[in-house]
């Protein structure tokens, strides 16, 4: 549904020295910097696959969704997304897509939603039967049935973002762009929509690109990665290998029981060799050691042999962290 | 283009839905307007009270080509100013993402979107001011030649449409489009003046390169001179499909260097 081949971006940004001084020079004689916001960015994405573009600021992850979503030209590279080429912006490419920035509305503020529905509703076509059948079934799903006829501007920033979610897929779209959907909403929130994106991905099969700076969101509704740094895609596949490539280290958790009588100081003391292991959490309750990969025995038999052990666990690395290391790593 | 007068009529509800919510806003953009035609009347009354002629023109002439253009602009700010004068910041912020995101030509939608509900009601009152104005002039005129002066009214108005966008349309390069449609503006008061006014160079400018003279006084001097002058017509018509042609090719260009505005 999505074909991206060496799709690059480039801005040309205007640069001015500090102060007045640095005003009147800039009145003449303007300094440019070239800004390279995506470079040679290459992506597939079928029917019913979430993608997540995960980067830090600036990687360049809304620079890409607006080229998809026809908004902005690419300096060079193509894209196809359902057969159209987004910044020729065909009315039949724009009938089957759907753009939602968390962080800008596209509601009218001074309306209530129902009204902003029914002028969506002129702008897409849409039959009536169908018009009224989707909002039904959108509205029932994330629970905002009652709130049709507030303002938007008395809404709480979730039930306005639901709102949001609803103008996004009134009309059906094939391909959905979701630019940070759950930002500023407090937990339950973040929930209720992700729960509502899986059912919809579910229910309707469409592809969609998902940016967030929320690694829940991108652990539970991804089940593939695309991380970009500085513009430039540095890794793109299932979450799972970014494990089994990138994790170097495995944590073992003991959980501690009651001691033995008089071996408290003892066992209080016991480290692992700095060299191939560093204790994440100690408590009274629980030990947590980052352990190399190749030496997660060894750190098990030694934790077993050393601490009052009641239960003993081997997990993965948190994948946000394996993420975070991957964002900031130098480029080679 | 059924779909369009369709979607029209929404934006128009729309507008009129909007509009009341802010009961006293609606009123005084009504009382402004009404000062605005008062003065205008006012201005050119004094004057041909102490003049017989003003530029070829006697009092009941310059008072029907007052009405043309305070009708014109009545429909310049029901229709499309104020999606014009948003539509800087909406380039800046970032807010034409979503308009440009709709299966709707990106022109249309931004140029109509916002149907000035306050103003409308100061539209029905400036086309009260040109029916007295034509009603009451000292001689009559024919049917065809009202709805022909009428109609090169509304080609005035596209006219306006096109200059004023094409001054709002740079702020896609210059990022602040405060000055160039300040200059518009000032501008547009060339509108306000009879083109017998102006001569040799000055004519040249506001007949073709800057054309405000074709707005509302040469469809005034249509209405006045005894035989139709095609000459005139075809004039009209050749400068606004010129700067209609102008204002697409400027349009694609603007939508080709929009850069959005970061998240």
């Amino acid at each position: 549904m999505i074909h991206v081949e060496h799709l690059s971006k480039s801005f040309r940004v205007f640069q001015k020295d500090p102060g007045f001084r640095g005003s009147l020079r800039s009145l003449f004689k303007r300094k440019w910097i070239e800004k390279h916001a995506l470079k040679d960015l290459n992506l597939h994405v079928g029917p019913g696959e979430i993608v997540g573009l995960v980067g830090a600021n600036g990687a360049g992850k809304t620079t890409a969704v607006k080229m998809l979503a026809g908004i902005i030209h690419p300096t060079s590279g193509t894209a196809n997304v359902l057969g159209h080429t987004p910044w020729q912006r065909k009315n039949a490419f724009r009938r089957e897509i759907a753009l939602l920035m968390g962080q800008k509305a596209q509601l009218w503020w001074d309306l209530p939603a129902g009204d902003c529905f029914e002028l969506l509703r002129d702008i897409y076509s849409l039959p009536e039967a169908e018009f009224r059948k989707t909002l039904g079934s959108l509205t029932a799903m994330l629970g905002v049935e009652g709130q049709l006829r507030t303002q938007i501007r008395r809404l709480s920033l979730g039930e306005r973002m639901k709102m949001e979610i609803i103008a996004a897929l009134l009309h059906q779209p094939k391909v959905v762009f979701l630019d940070e959907p759950t930002i500023g909403l407090d937990l339950t929130a973040q929930r209720a929509v992700r729960k509502f994106l899986l059912e919809y991905r579910a229910s309707h099969r469409p592809a969609m690109i998902l940016t967030s700076h929320y690694m829940e969101d991108i652990e539970q509704l991804c089940e593939r990665i695309v991380i970009l740094r500085e513009g430039e895609k540095v890794f793109d596949g299932p979450l799972a290998d970014i494990q089994r490539a990138h994790s170097v280290r495995k944590v073992v958790i003991a959980r501690l029981g009651e001691p033995a009588a008089g071996s408290e100081a003892a066992w209080e003391r016991f480290e692992l060799p700095a060299a191939w292991a560093s204790a994440v959490r100690r408590t009274a309750e629980e030990v947590r050691y980052s352990v190399d990969r190749g030496r997660v025995a060894e750190a098990a038999s030694r934790m077993l042999q050393g601490m009052p052990v009641a239960d003993l666990s081997i997990e993965e690395e948190d994948i946000s962290n394996l993420i975070e290391a991957l964002l900031h790593r130098r480029p080679q | 283009m059924l779909r369009y007068l369709r979607l029209y009529a929404a934006f128009v509800r729309f507008s009129f839905s909007k509009a009341m919510v802010f009961r006293l806003d609606f009123s005084f953009r009504i009382v402004m307007d009404l000062i605005y035609y008062a003065v205008n009347l006012a201005f050119y009354g004094v004057i041909t009270s102490h003049s017989e002629q003003l530029a070829g023109w006697d009092s009941g002439q310059v008072r029907i080509f007052v009405s043309g253009y305070l009708l014109l602009d009545a429909i310049a700010m029901t229709l499309f100013s104020t999606n014009l004068w948003m539509f800087s910041k909406a380039v800046n912020t970032g807010e034409l993402d979503y308009h440009l995101v709709r299966p709707v030509s990106s022109l249309f939608f931004l140029s109509l979107r916002e149907f000035a509900a306050n103003s409308f009601v100061n539209l029905l009152m400036a086309a009260g001011i040109m029916a007295w104005a034509i009603g009451s002039y000292s001689e009559s005129f024919s049917a065809g030649r009202v709805i022909l002066y009428l109609a090169l009214i509304l080609n005035g108005t596209l006219l306006y449409y096109v200059l004023q966008m094409l001054t709002a349309v740079p702020v896609f390069w210059t990022q602040s489009g405060m000055g160039l449609q300040g200059l518009f503006h000032q501008m547009a008061r060339l509108m306000e003046r009879p083109d017998g006014v102006f001569r040799g160079w000055s004519r040249k400018i506001v007949t073709i390169f800057v054309p405000f003279a074709l707005m509302a006084s040469f469809p005034a001097r249509v209405l006045f001179s005894a035989e139709v002058d095609y000459g005139l017509l075809l004039h009209l018509a050749a400068v606004t499909a010129a700067f209609w042609g102008i204002l697409l090719f400027v349009w694609a260009r603007g939508l080709r260097a929009y850069s959005s505005a970061s998240s």
